[in-house]
């Protein structure tokens, strides 16, 4: 299973990579909206997991950008910085699948990615 | 005879079947149908033109231009005519048609002066609808119209024959889909029920070799042993057969010691062969031991590759050999061997050989048993691990099987199991939960955990396992999956989302599909031990499970974030805290420098980049600060509060970073 991580912060990005492989998964990693779309475009993946807030270009852009322009329906999952109501009902609005509250739970992610790419299957 | 008034192609019954074929009639508009009556109003220049289909009374408009009706009764219209010729009928002025005379078409509503109709002919010569172009006046079409009309025509058929031609395939498809299923829920089912019962007579055997018994005993016990592994390999192979076939067969790379692999095969089939044959097995000198691949597999093909020598040699000698041919800083490739000096097979049949259901001879099935299957399976083997296999043969002379594998090397790690038996004596006294309904494999259980020296209760069922388990404090369930009332998975998510117990449970299971395993991971089971369990497998995966560390401190700051994140490995943590020391001191000053320059917008992004560091060290209280710094900067207005706090993040932080910079692991 291929996802693509965009977050901007070295740590959890890291840490995230990390976790993630360990559970299987291949993880490509950006630190750049941008460059996470180019890779998006240009190879299959099975997840989004993506940042609302990062250099080049937000993760809502990045959602609009996948639904509308390129069509396509692949899971995506936006992390949010602490409870803003809004901006979840915005990102469900625009097309992500799920949204998660920093701090991430490794546990929770693995469960909602799972879940995500099992109805994604079906 | 039905009274009716119009003409009556002389095969209508058979058209009727042909048109209902096809399931246009009363469907809903397509662009596909709505484009061509376009084109044919286009091509034509006429103001109206339709598609559409006449059954036993009416003429039914799939599509149409410039007029709109949905059908019409086959009696009132000009196409009852067309239908009845096999070309094009066109009428340059409907007033002088002797067949259209009275029609009120001519002189009612639509007026019609014009009509060119084309009929829609099956591959098959029925006619089951037309194509038209309409006009209200006197006029004609040429030559090129007339044709792009049987061309437009024979499109639309076309068009109907495919979509007829992909619901059947999709038919097809499903039905195929539906089958395969049942056959690989047939099989896990089968292996199961095999299995569980086979599990128990292989267990409790293993118990009996543990008691006292005298030698004889010691040997009648030895060959039971045996016997149930061989029914076991046998199982498993059919089962393989199904797994190739479906892709789910997976090759496993473990460290394995080649050279114990070959004679542990070679000395279960030195008892198969008789004493006119001499079996040798030739290792050479320069052969590696230890090797990463699949044990089982190489066994399997190994033997059986034998059996067949065995099978079809009378006389001479069968002869394993293996070779190291090319080393390089990774891997090692060996050549595998086994030469007969049997039957032989003849050169016209050598192609075939590895071919399904195929054997050297028609009457070998007679004389020599066996399913055709067996040198199949090989060949997708070796395949499977990349490897290719060959046979050479003389008829009468003998053959031999040769094939190529590369195996990894291996690169410390091992002594796991030794392990696993050592650190048994770190593990307190465990108070254990068994979900199990069948009652051997509970009676082999009990004996095993006895062992052990832990407590263990049974339950029957998912039900009554959950109710023990709210009464009494367990460390550890071990978990059937396939149980009556309440299945293992069901109880294991019950137990984890309603009572929100993180106890840990380790699934046990005679199911063999690919999938199983991750199933159980996915939704929340800490481990995994396939029937028929081995009792240092069991261990191995208790021990794994109960020395989960614990979420550790280092110096009050709390690791456990960090030690999810990273399964625990060292090396990582050790990485990801070099990291924050690195980065948290000049994201402070640049932070401070913004909030004392009240340059909201550069407050705003370090604040947002930096609030994903602080959880991974559970910095909560430091976050909070972080938080509402970053809100002021999105207010655009610094309180006297903003001060305060950047001073608190600064102290806290650098203690931090100061903390963390003497962290060893």
């Amino acid at each position: 299973m291929k996802i693509i991580l965009a977050e901007d912060n070295d740590l959890l990005r890291k840490s995230l990579s990390f976790f993630l492989e360990s559970k299987g998964f291949e993880v490509n990693q950006f630190a750049d909206g941008r460059e996470a779309l180019e890779a998006i475009k240009n190879n299959d993946c099975d997840i989004i997991l993506t940042d609302i807030n990062m250099p080049g270009i937000s993760g809502m852009e990045m959602t609009q950008y996948v639904r509308i322009t390129l069509g396509r329906q692949t899971p995506i999952i936006i992390f949010t910085s602490s409870g803003i109501e809004q901006t979840e009902l915005d990102a469900f609005d625009i097309g992500a699948n799920d949204f998660m509250a920093k701090p991430i739970s490794p546990s929770v992610l693995l469960v909602r990615i799972n879940k995500l790419l099992k109805e994604n299957n079906r | 005879m039905p009274d009716t008034k119009f003409p009556i192609p002389r095969n209508e019954k058979e058209r009727l079947v042909a048109l209902r074929r096809y399931n246009i009639i009363d469907t809903l508009p397509e662009q596909e149908f709505d484009d061509i009556a376009r084109l044919v109003a286009y091509i034509c220049d006429v103001p109206a033109a339709h598609v559409s289909f006449i059954d036993e009374r009416r003429q039914w408009f799939k599509a149409t231009v410039g007029f709109e009706a949905t059908e019409v009764e086959r009696d009132t219209t000009f196409c009852q005519y067309t239908l009845m010729d096999t070309d094009m009928w066109v009428v340059p002025d409907a007033t002088k048609e002797p067949k259209l005379i009275d029609n009120p078409n001519i002189y009612d509503g639509f007026k019609v002066r014009f009509y060119a109709g084309i009929p829609l002919t099956t591959h098959d010569g029925y006619n089951i609808g037309t194509i038209c172009a309409i006009d209200h006046i006197v006029r004609d079409i040429n030559d090129e119209q007339k044709n792009a009309l049987r061309i437009l025509a024979r499109h639309v058929m076309s068009q109907l024959e495919l979509r007829v031609r992909n619901t059947e395939l999709d038919k097809q498809k499903e039905i195929a889909e539906l089958a395969i299923y049942a056959k690989d829920s047939f099989l896990a089912n089968m292996s199961h029920e095999i299995r569980t019962p086979l599990n128990a007579i292989i267990g409790f055997t293993e118990l009996i070799g543990k008691t006292e018994l005298d030698a004889t005993q010691k040997e009648y016990i030895q060959n039971v042993q045996t016997a149930g592994e061989s029914l076991m390999l046998i199982i498993n192979d059919i089962l393989d057969l199904s797994k190739i076939e479906s892709g789910q067969l997976i090759i496993e790379s473990q460290p394995f010691s080649l050279r114990s692999a070959l004679k542990h095969t070679y000395e279960l089939m030195k008892v198969k062969v008789s004493n006119a044959i001499e079996f040798n097995l030739f290792l050479d000198a320069d052969l590696p031991d230890m090797v990463m691949g699949d044990r089982g597999r190489l066994n399997q093909i190994l033997t059986n590759l034998t059996s067949n020598a065995i099978k079809f040699t009378q006389e001479g000698d069968i002869t394993i050999s293996v070779k190291k041919i090319t080393e390089n800083d990774n891997s090692y490739t060996l050549r595998f061997s086994v030469k007969d000096t049997g039957i032989g097979i003849a050169e016209d049949k050598l192609e075939t050989i590895f071919d399904r259901f195929t054997q050297a001879e028609e009457s070998t099935t007679r004389r020599f048993g066996g399913t055709g299957l067996g040198l199949n399976i090989v060949k997708q083997l070796v395949e499977l691990q990349h490897g290719v296999i060959n046979v050479k043969s003389t008829f009468g002379r003998g053959s031999e099987f040769y094939f190529i594998l590369s195996y990894n090397k291996v690169f410390t790690q091992e002594k796991k199991v030794q392990k696993a038996e050592q650190s048994i004596k770190k593990l307190k006294h465990l108070s254990v939960l068994l979900f199990e309904d069948n009652i051997l494999n509970q009676k082999l259980a009990r004996s095993v955990i006895d062992e052990f020296g832990f407590d263990l209760d049974i339950a029957n069922n998912g039900e009554e396992g959950i109710e023990m388990f709210l009464n009494k404090r367990y460390d550890l369930l071990l978990m059937d999956l396939q149980m009556p009332v309440k299945d293992g998975y069901q109880t294991t998510e019950y137990i984890r989302c309603e009572l929100k117990s993180d106890i840990p449970i380790i699934a046990m299971t005679a199911h063999s599909l690919v999938g199983e395993q991750q199933k159980c991971f996915d939704i929340g089971m800490n481990g995994y031990v396939p029937k028929p369990f081995k009792q240092v497998e069991l261990l191995g995966e208790i021990n794994r499970v109960m020395n989960k560390k614990p979420a550790k401190q280092f110096k009050g700051i709390d690791l456990s974030y960090l030690l999810e994140m990273s399964c625990e490995d060292q090396n990582f943590v050790n990485e990801m805290i070099t990291l924050f020391v690195n980065k948290v001191p000049n994201e402070i000053d640049l932070l401070e420098n913004a909030v004392d320059n009240k340059d909201y917008d550069a407050v705003r992004k370090i604040a947002h980049n930096m609030k994903s560091s602080l959880p991974i060290f559970r910095l909560d209280d430091l976050l909070k600060d972080l938080t509402l710094l970053e809100k002021q900067a999105i207010d655009t207005n610094f309180t006297d509060e903003a001060d305060e706090k950047m001073n608190k993040l600064r102290k806290g932080l650098t203690d931090t970073v100061v903390k963390l910079s003497t962290y060893k692991s």
